[in-house]
């Protein structure tokens, strides 16, 4: 048990002693890695937003099928509740004639004289839709539209759904290619620094190898300085990204209101987590991988 | 008690280091290895604390073939066999003292117990007094007895040592090879790689010559050139 304490502390005073003899890489690899996640965070943060533009406005684009008059009621509302258990679909409302009047008639006041001269109400009922995820919008609108002996004619805004869906897509594979990208660099950064502090411990580690140290024993302290380089990147990040948080979300909030910008506490208090976790994760794998390559122990 | 059977080691530079090599060294034998440069006593060495593998044959130490065993356990054969260098190998930012340390440290074995070990051993190597000088502070002879000093802190009952005198004056030398007899004396199975045919044919003890990776003779009591 001693013994393994011994090594502990063995370990972790040689990973502390190495990055100060090191110093200067262990700054460049801590500040790379610190970039690399602020940019991550800041690439997150937008496509959260996107994202949340995309669901906002999806949401307030409905899908109106306008039922005939002499559709069967029981069979209205048997589609609706079909409808109802689709997947992105979010709300289903049925609008009677009368309610349609209305809502006519609180909307073009001034214009109510229209109807009066009609006598009879011509509006259609209808069954509305509001959705969750815009992208199923067009099949689903094809298919009402099949119901030829329901619904009269189906109402989509899908030039407006489309864009937004493919702004999306757009922005989440650019979104995955950026994070890759910048994962790589900072993994190679880091995987560099410790394959120069395996040159130059290399006499140091060639004794400890013919002694009968253990390869742990070996490439503990090495694994334990990328480990260190990353959650320190990381935690400068998630600072950085605590204090913009704080110093722009509000003049951001108020310029552009009508912008959905993710702006809650626990959004920023989850994605300053998630990046400790990816600086510590990235760090101790870049070494990993330089200790296995470089390290024949 | 170390058993090579017939082994054979090739380098892939296509250099025959050993040729089916077979010889029993005994508990507590004192042993020169002798022959010419490049005739394969660094290799017969770096197999018995299984720095290198050979292509054909076993290596038994204390009766575990060591060419069988996984890398798992090369840590806990090293710890039984002390190797010292012709360039001794030692930390230059490390003390006498740290140096020797830095084994016990190295497996987690340095506590209080095992800091009385480090002054037997600095004690027995007689550089008590130098403790705290580093490597480029001391004389050659005073840096090889730092790296026995480190070699039997551990109490290895196997000490080899390749060319240990190879970097050392002829009055240096001496002392070296005394401390080894002593080192000896105390229990250890001690097998020297050497050039120096002074020592070989003065100390007159069991000597292996290796010419072309063969063993071309093994006799007790004998000289350099047999």
């Amino acid at each position: 048990m001693t013994a393994k304490l011994n090594v502990l502390r063995y370990v972790l005073g040689a990973a502390m002693l190495g990055l100060w003899r090191n110093r200067t890489m262990t700054l460049g690899a801590v500040v790379t890695t610190a970039v690399m996640l602020v940019t991550l965070a800041a690439f997150l943060a937008i496509n959260d937003t996107l994202n949340e533009m995309v669901t906002a406005l999806g949401r307030k684009s409905n899908l109106i099928a306008y039922v005939r008059d002499d559709a069967r009621p029981s069979r209205v509302t048997e589609i609706m509740q079909d409808l109802e258990q689709r997947p992105g679909v979010g709300e289903v409302v049925f609008v009677t004639k009368e309610d349609a009047l209305r809502i006519f008639q609180e909307r073009f006041f001034d214009q109510r004289d229209v109807i009066d001269i009609l006598q009879a109400n011509p509006l259609p009922a209808s069954v509305e839709l509001r959705m969750d995820d815009p992208a199923v919008l067009p099949a689903l609108a094809d298919e009402l539209r099949g119901m030829t002996g329901v619904f009269e004619s189906v109402a989509v805004p899908l030039d407006v759904v489309e864009r937004l869906v493919s702004i999306s897509n757009v922005s989440r594979a650019a979104g995955t290619a950026m994070i890759v990208a910048l994962t790589a660099v900072a993994l190679f950064v880091i995987a560099n620094t410790i394959r120069i502090a395996v040159y130059a411990r290399r006499q140091e580690i060639e004794i400890m190898k013919l002694v009968g140290a253990t390869d742990w024993f070996v490439r503990g302290p090495f694994i334990i300085e990328g480990a260190f380089i990353g959650l320190v990147g990381a935690t400068l990040a998630a600072v950085a990204l605590v204090v913009m948080y704080l110093q722009v979300a509000p003049t951001i909030t108020r310029l552009i209101s009508f912008l959905p910008i993710a702006t809650d506490v626990s959004f920023v208090r989850n994605l300053a987590v998630f990046i400790v976790l990816v600086g510590l994760v990235v760090g101790s794998i870049g070494s990993y991988v330089s200790v296995r390559r470089y390290l024949a122990v | 008690m170390i058993v090579l059977q017939n082994v054979s080691k090739v380098y892939p530079n296509g250099t025959r280091a050993l040729d089916d090599v077979s010889l029993q060294i005994e508990e507590r034998e004192f042993v020169f290895l002798v022959g010419p440069s490049g005739a394969g006593k660094t290799t017969l060495i770096r197999l018995i604390n299984r720095d290198t593998s050979p292509d054909s044959g076993n290596v038994f130490v204390e009766n575990t073939d060591v060419t069988r065993i996984s890398r798992r356990e090369i840590p806990k054969l090293r710890r039984r066999v002390g190797v010292i260098y012709q360039d001794y190998k030692l930390l230059p930012g490390l003390s006498v003292r740290q140096n020797v340390e830095f084994v016990l440290k190295s497996t987690g074995e340095f506590n209080g117990r095992t800091s009385k070990w480090v002054d037997e051993a600095l004690a027995l190597v007689q550089l008590s007094d130098r403790a705290d000088h580093h490597p480029h502070e001391l004389s050659g002879g005073e840096q090889q007895r730092t790296a026995i000093a480190r070699a039997i802190v551990r109490r290895c009952p196997i000490l080899v040592a390749d060319e240990p005198t190879g970097n050392l004056d002829h009055a240096t030398s001496w002392d070296t090879i005394q401390l080894l007899v002593r080192i000896n004396a105390l229990g250890a199975t001690v097998l020297m790689a050497t050039h120096n045919r002074e020592i070989v044919d003065t100390m007159r003890r069991r000597v292996i010559e290796i010419a072309n990776g063969k063993v071309v003779r093994d006799e007790l009591g004998g000289g350099y050139d047999g």
